[in-house]
Formats: C-alpha cells, structure tokens, sequence
C-alpha cells in the first residue's frame, strides 16, 4: 500500500512542472555540504592511517587492530542477539499486555534517555566486584567483575533500553488487523507470533538490532573501566591516543572497526529491500492479544521485572553512591560531593546544555530537511544522499571525532589538504564551531529517519494543490512541508538533545578549554579516583537534562510561544 | 538541462571557491615573517633595555604589564586541581587563564596536530610527564624561555634550554588497602621485594609501560637502580604478581579503593585526598627508593600571547607560586625554600631512584618491545 503510493507521487506533480534553476541549484549546494560533513572525514580517517608516512608498519599495525577487532565482535555479537531478543519480549510486554504497574514500567524504560554517563560500570563493581555489597558482604563470594562478562553485563542492560525505544514505537504502531485476520482463520497464536507478528516488525527489530551493535561496537567507555584485561577495538582506540601517542596506529584500529559497522549497516539495508513491507496508515489499533495466555504473560512479566530491578538497582546505587560518604565502603550519608562539585566550575554544565540545543535545532532540521529533499526529489542522487546521512549512525564517535581532526586541521575547511599545503587560515581545527559541526552531521540521520516516517503518512496532494495555486517550490516548502514535518523535527530534537549531551568520543580529541563539556569532566575525574563526586556529576547531568526535556516537551506542546523562543536560541548558540 | 546547468555551476563555484585560495596562500608565510619578526624584535628588547621588573607579592616578571588584565590563556594540563592555581594567578596578575584537562598522550597528540595546521589553541602546557614535554620540546612544539624565577631551581628539575621548568613532583608511591592487609594478615609493604609475597600474588595492580607514563618510569627506574639483569630478574618476579595490566596510569588506584587489588603502583602528586576521604587506604612510599618526575610547564609554540605566557611562568616558578601549588596539590614542588603545608611527604626523607629523563624518552622503544617478551613468557 505504502510502497505503490509512493510511486504516484514520484509520476506526478514536481517533475512534469518547471523546477525552479535555484531549488536545483540548492539541491546540489546541500548533497555538497552533507556530504562533506559526513563522508569526507570518514575518507579521510582511512587514507590518514593507511596512506600515512612509514606506511611500512602498517600491516604490524592491522595485526594488532584485529586482535582487538575479534574482541570487539565477541562481545558485540552476543550482545546484539541478547539485548535485542530482551528489547523484543519488553516491548511485547509493555505494549501487549495489560498489568497493574505498567505505567511505572513504561516510565522506567525511557530512563535510558537520562542514562548518568560511566557511572553505571562503578555500581556494577560497587555491587558484584570483589569487595562488592552483593557478592562479597551477601554471598561471600571472591569474584572479579572486571573482564568479558563485567562488559557484557553492563551493554546488555543499556543496550537492551536502547533497543526497546527504536522495538517499541513499531510494536505501538503495529496493524493488529493482519493478526486478527489470521486468527479468524483459525491460525494458532504461535503461529501467529512467527508468521504475522514477527514478520510485520521486521524493519524495527533489524533497525534496533543495527542499532545495539553499532553502539556496542563503539562503547569505549565500558571497557575502559571494567573491561580489566579485555579489551575492544574502540578503547584500545582510545588507549593508543592517549596512551602510546600513536595517531596512525588508531586511524589504521578505526579503519578496521569501520568495516564491520558498515556491513552491518548494508545487511540491514539490503535486508528491508528485498521485500516489501505493509505501509503504515495513521489509524490506531487496539494492540491488546484478545486473550492472553496466563502462563505466557506471567513469564513475560517475570522477566521484565527482573530487567527492571536490574535496572533500578544500578541508578539507584548511583544515587546512593552520590549521597553516601565513601562509595563502596561507607554507607553514612552526605553532601559532600555535591558542596565539591559546587566548588568546580559550572561552566563545563553551560556548555553542555548550549551544544545540545544548539546541536538538536540545527542537526534535527537538517535531517528533516534532508528527508523532504530525498522524499521529493527522486534524481539517483537522493538514495546516495540519504544513506550518506545515515552513514555516521554507522561510525563509531571516537573514529569519526578523529575523521574530524585529520580533515578539520588543514586549513580552507579541510580542502587544502588535498590541493595547496598552505592556505588561509580558515581553520576549522581549533574553533569552537568544530564541535557544533560534527554533531549536527552525526546526529543528523535520527532528523532524517523521523522526517522519513512522517512523510510516508502524508497525503502529497497537499503540496500538490499549492503548486497548482501558484506557490513556488521554496514558498511551498515553507508554508506547508515544514510545518507538515513539525512533530518528525520536535521527535529528533529532543532525541539529539539527550544524545548530545552524554555524547563523548566524538568530541573528546576536539575541545578547547573554553568549551569544555560535562560529560568530558565526568570522565576526567572518574579516572581520578573521586567515584562519588562522579557519581554526584553524572547524577546532577542526568537531572539537569530531565528538568531541560521536561520543559521542552511542555513548550512543545503549549502553542507558539516555543518558536519565537527557539529562534532566540538559535541566534544565542550558532 | 537546467540540472546539469545547474550543477556544473554548482562546480564552478566550487572551483571558484578553492581558486582563491593560491592568492591568499601567499599570505600565511607573510604571517609567518611577521611572527618571526615581532619574535626577534622581542629578543634583544629582553637583554639589554629590560622593561622595569614587575614586583609582585613574592612574585616577579619582567614581562607583565598592567595592560594583560583581561587577557585570556589557554592552558592544556592532566589534572584539574590546577583550576585554583590558576584562579590565583588571575587574581594576582588579572590573566585569566582557562584549562582543558587530557591525558599526557592526547595533549602531545594535540600539540602536533595544532602545530601542523598552524592553529594555536594552547598558550601554556602545565602539569604532566616529564617525558612528554622532552618529546614536545625535540619536536619543535614548545618555546624555550629560561625564567628567573627558575634559577633557583635543581638542575634535574628543569630543561638545559629551558624548554620546560618543573613545578611540582610526582613520586612513584603504593596506593595500599589496609584493611585487606589486615584481614590477609599479610605485611605492611614497605620495599619493593615486599611486593613478591606470596599473599599478595594477585593482588597488585600494575598498569601497562606500554601506555602509562607511571608504570614505565617505574619499570625504567628498577632497571636503572638495579642493573638490567637483577632488575628483569625482579620485574619477572613482580609480573607474577600482577594479575592484568591496566590501562592507564590511574587505573591501580582505581582498584586498591574499590578493594579489587591489594596493593596498586600509583604516581602520586600528593594524593593527600585519596587518604582523608578513603580511611581504608594508606599512601606507602617504598623505603628503598622510589621512582619521580616533575611536573612541567611550558610554553607552546605559536602562541599569541607570549609575554602573557612568560609572566605565567615566572609567577609559577616564584616563591607565590610554589607556595600555592604546594598548597592547592598537596604537593612536594621543586622549589625548596618553601614552606610546605603540613601531610606532605618530605621528598628529603626519601629515597629517590636516580631518574635519567632524556636516557628514558630515548630508550622507550627498547625496554617496551623486552617489556613485552617478559610478560609473554609469564
């Protein structure tokens, strides 16, 4: 249905009509620019590490990177199948069925958005570590939670959250009437779950799996802290920068990384492609199973109960972690921490919120910008536009942070460094801009993808009717595309607002000392052994961020107040 | 028609764009003249027609003029305790000056970078390994400024050219948790051999030469001290002992609190904190000798506000600034005709392993590849 309306709108209206020299022209000028930001860097990290001088070392180097690259995928891989067949069975459970507490359940499952950077691995080891309260002072048991399944444990818990955001909002719109159909014909509910249900969520649990694979592949955090002797290839990334100084070596690991990532994204898309999936319409229906099997729903609960616990168990040993004198150690209360951290500089705080803001407008308009263009313009460009906007979705942040700085740091935005060695001193590297730039690139594809999902619901006759009245192309754009697309840019917006925020390696070999962020902080002083002024740090983001989305989505939706005030902002960050 | 029309304008405006660029190419060694000029025009004027010295409270410079208030300097270091130091320089002298805190290798990293695209974010570097400034300075990354300040200070505390002057020290201690020392009923260590014991196989936390200053310089130092065969003999021992390398140079500190480790080999610039806010963990400096470096500062090279930057070191260098480093760190501090806030250790109580800077930077290659075959053969 979906897919042969579509290509109506392709035949009809815009082709046949006189498309203006200049919105072709800005077509062009915009594929030039989202290709710049996103593709070139990545170009440029591979041929930095390969083509590097002392190119000799480099197959010594490959050796090495892919040591750590089976590491990577041992722990991706099992983590990706694991957390994704939890995502699945949370969103059935919180969407499916029907119990009492469910609302708190649904409320938890987007904690996730308010995640407190790093400090999760320390509650782990707080809790299961040697010396942990659970392990040791309940069990009495010597274990050691660093290695392997220490980061194994932790992925899977953020991971499966992550997973059940993207799971979710397809179960929530899922067409009910195909399974109805099929039970009508007297198909077993087993059946089905395996040849209806399952089937019809195809492109949401592929797009959540893609998802907790990219990130798991490129969580260096994790490992770092309680990865002990295991190692992946994004940390040793991270080590060999920090560690052994070794620029080219990380751009050679960062080539290696890119490769799995990228065909897992290619997977992904060739999957979807080769069928064609049931469009979706509007209309809501009920998602309740009509007569749910108690067994099968009590066993589902169970289990999202344990999740849960887990869940609350390790923010709420953070908290307790913030509060308490000696984290790990003693349990009496204070505020210590947080007089300490009051004592810091709050600019670092500053900073963070004005990137993200800055970061959500300018990324989530970009994205849905890119999405009207693709949607309307179906020149072979178009596809190659939009899988060059979802490529950085695929690149892990530190490798694309690092794409950044081996283009940025050549003068003329980076071009100079392939035609003249010297040339004006407009230097990306080194301004505050910088980082603005590679997160609105990175973060583009979440504006792209809601802009994509909002367009297919629109009826094209809209835009039709001001075409034949007389409205230009850009007049069309903006008086009715733009607002159309208003609740795919409000979505986007807030996602690459929590993003932005405990966002890192990207932006870690980028910042000045002005524009220092939180998230970088929390990190700093993590490694330092202050673990309960971290936890108070990562704690006092987290709420700072709930108060900021809260107030957001109340803007939102309280009428027209919000623009004037968005562009306010706007002009204040860019 | 009109699309390609379109894009091949589209391309010419490009090509118009990069076009310009040839002309104004030939400005940037213009710059660079200017900058080599405004450099030797400097020189001379810091000889012969010395500006008046600035007097400060126990501070001085020739270089500060009333004019730098409200100058603003960048400052990379490792450690964010240096934000009330430089409060204190803003308030004495009205230089702010904002810090961005890296690890050593980053900000070496960093420094090449900025210095291959000509972009200078850092004015100052302070704080960090005494190797990674040497290598900063072979490279041409920082410039040289012999501080008067400085005059007082040990030979082995600063760079013969005056790349770099050392602030505060940075020793080589244990990080011990003492009350699994207890309950183990093992021995307080108090030597290095005391590390072999066998209640303690397991238990030590080591980070990894390979990419911690803090460990290689401790692997330099034993070998130093004990000569390359007793030293790997010892080494071989202590590798027994460790049950992974870490990371990074604070990971083994990071451990002993958490009670995952016994004993962890940690570089400390005080740590006083890490005592008082943790009563489970004692700060053991090893009674036959420990390894030490400074910790730098200096000035990088291509900043624009040299003189600023020059004032910054004299400042840290003098008797105020030691004093406040001494304070704010927790610190022992290469100056030694100050006083020194009371939890210090005494550096002249210790025994410090003689610590060849330049022989370990050149070294490194070869004592990481041996490193590397030792812990293999575990």
């Amino acid at each position: 249905m979906g897919k042969t309306r579509r290509k109506q709108i392709i035949k009809l209206p815009f082709i046949v009509n006189k498309s203006t020299f200049v919105s072709t022209f800005l077509y062009y000028i915009f594929t030039l620019i989202v290709i710049y930001g996103t593709l070139l860097p990545v170009i440029a990290v591979v041929l930095y590490g390969i083509g590097g001088k002392g190119s000799d070392d480099t197959a010594a180097y490959l050796l090495r990177g892919a040591h750590y690259l089976y590491n990577s995928l041992l722990l991706a891989v099992p983590v990706t199948l694991t957390a994704t067949f939890f995502a699945v069975l949370l969103s059935f459970t919180l969407w499916r069925f029907k119990f009492k507490g469910i609302g708190f359940f649904r409320v938890m499952a987007l904690s996730p958005l308010l995640n407190p950077p790093f400090v999760g691995s320390l509650s782990f080891i707080m809790l299961f570590g040697k010396r942990g309260l659970i392990t040791h002072d309940l069990l009495h048991l010597s274990v050691s939670p660093f290695g392997y399944w220490g980061v194994f444990i932790m992925q899977i818990i953020s991971l499966t959250t992550l997973g059940y955001l993207f799971i979710s909002s397809g179960v929530q719109n899922m067409q009910t009437i195909y399974e109805e159909a099929a039970r009508t014909c007297g198909m077993s509910e087993r059946k089905i779950l395996t040849t209806v249900t399952l089937p019809l969520l195809k492109p949401e649990i592929l797009g959540g799996m893609l998802l907790i694979f990219l990130a798991s592949m490129a969580d260096f955090g994790t490992p770092l802290i309680i990865g002990g002797p295991f190692q992946t290839l994004s940390s040793d990334l991270y080590i060999q920068i920090t560690g052994t100084y070794d620029m080219r070596g990380a751009s050679i690991s960062g080539a290696l990384l890119l490769v799995p990532c990228l065909m897992a994204f290619i997977l992904q898309k060739k999957i979807l492609k080769k069928r064609a999936y049931w469009g979706r319409d509007l209309q809501k229906y009920d998602l309740l199973y009509p007569h749910p099997s108690k067994r099968v729903q009590h066993t589902l609960i169970a289990i999202c109960a344990i999740f849960f616990g887990m869940l609350i168990l390790k923010y709420g040993f953070i908290i307790i972690g913030a509060f308490t004198n000696n984290w790990g150690h003693d349990y009496s209360f204070t505020l210590r921490h947080f007089v300490k951290l009051n004592e810091r500089e709050w600019l670092p705080f500053v900073n963070s919120v004005k990137l993200s803001v800055g970061v959500g407008l300018g990324s989530a308009l970009l994205g849905v910008l890119c999405a009207d263009i693709i949607y309307k313009r179906k020149a072979a460009v178009s596809k190659w536009l939009e899988i060059v906007g979802t490529l950085p979705a695929a690149v892990p942040g530190i490798l694309f942070g690092i794409g950044y700085l081996v283009t940025f740091k050549y003068p003329l935005f980076g071009i100079s460094k392939f035609y003249w060695l010297s040339g004006p001193r407009i230097i990306l590297l080194g301004t505050s801009i910088i980082i603005y730039i590679i997160c609105i690139f990175r973060y583009m594809n979440v504006g792209l993808r809601s802009g994509m999902s909002v367009l297919a619901h629109l009826d094209p006759n809209i835009e039709q009717a001001a075409h034949t009245l007389g409205a230009s192309k850009v007049r069309t754009f903006f008086t009715i595309s733009l607002p159309l697309l208003k609740p795919a840019f409000q979505i986007a917006y807030m996602k690459i607002f929590a993003s932005t925020m405990t966002t890192l390696g990207a932006i870690i070999f980028l910042l000045l000392p002005k524009n220092k962020v939180a998230v970088q902080q929390i990190f700093q002083i993590i490694t330092s052994s202050e673990i309960g002024l971290g936890a108070a740090m990562s704690l006092s983001l987290s709420a700072l961020m709930g108060v900021l989305m809260l107030a957001f989505y109340l803007l939102m939706h309280g009428k027209g107040i919000l623009m004037a005030l968005w562009r306010k902002n706007n002009e204040y960050n860019l | 028609m009109k699309k390609i029309f379109a894009l091949l304008l589209c391309l010419l405006m490009a090509v118009a764009v990069l076009g310009c660029s040839p002309k104004a190419a030939d400005e940037v060694p213009a710059t660079d003249v200017a900058a080599t000029e405004a450099e030797t025009a400097e020189a001379p004027a810091e000889e012969p027609a010395a500006p008046a010295v600035y007097e400060g409270d126990n501070w001085s410079s020739a270089y500060y003029t009333e004019d730098m208030k409200g100058t603003t300097l960048n400052l990379y270091g490792v450690t964010d305790n240096v934000r009330p130091i430089l409060d204190a320089f803003e308030a004495d002298t009205g230089i702010r000056v904002e810090h961005l805190t890296m690890k050593n290798g980053e900000i070496l990293q960093r420094l090449a970078n900025e210095s291959e695209s000509g972009v200078a974010i850092a004015d100052l570097w302070f704080t960090g390994g005494a190797d990674t400034f040497i290598d900063a300075a072979q490279n041409g990354l920082l410039i040289p400024y012999k501080s008067p300040s400085g005059d007082v200070l040990d030979d082995k505390m600063k760079d013969p050219e005056g790349y770099w002057h050392g602030t505060s020290l940075t020793l080589v201690n244990w990080v011990v948790n003492k009350e699994l020392i207890e309950e183990r009923g093992l021995t307080m260590p108090t030597t290095w051999d005391d590390l072999l014991q066998e209640g303690l196989k397991g238990e030590v936390s080591m980070s990894n030469p390979a990419s911690s200053g803090t460990a290689y310089n401790v692997v330099s130092a034993i070998l130093e001290t004990k000569g390359q065969e007793e030293g790997w003999k010892y080494l071989d021992q202590l590798i027994g002992q460790v049950p992974y390398f870490t990371a990074r140079g604070s990971d083994p500190a990071n451990n002993v609190v958490a009670g995952e480790a016994i004993v962890g080999i940690n570089a400390s610039n005080g740590d006083r904190e890490l005592e008082i806010n943790n009563p489970h963990i004692a700060l053991v400096y090893p009674a036959d000798g420990t390894g030490w470096w400074p910790q730098p500062v200096a000035i990088v090279k291509g900043t624009q506000h040299e003189d600023a930057a020059k004032v910054f070191i004299d400042w840290v260098l003098s008797k105020r600034g030691m004093k406040v480093v001494a304070d704010e760190r927790y610190a022992a501090v290469a100056r030694t005709d100050i006083e020194s806030p009371e939890g210090i250790v005494d550096i002249s109580t210790l025994n410090m392993f003689v610590t060849d800077f330049q022989a370990n930077a050149k070294n490194r290659e070869g004592i990481l590849e041996e490193w590397a075959k030792h812990v293999e053969n575990k």
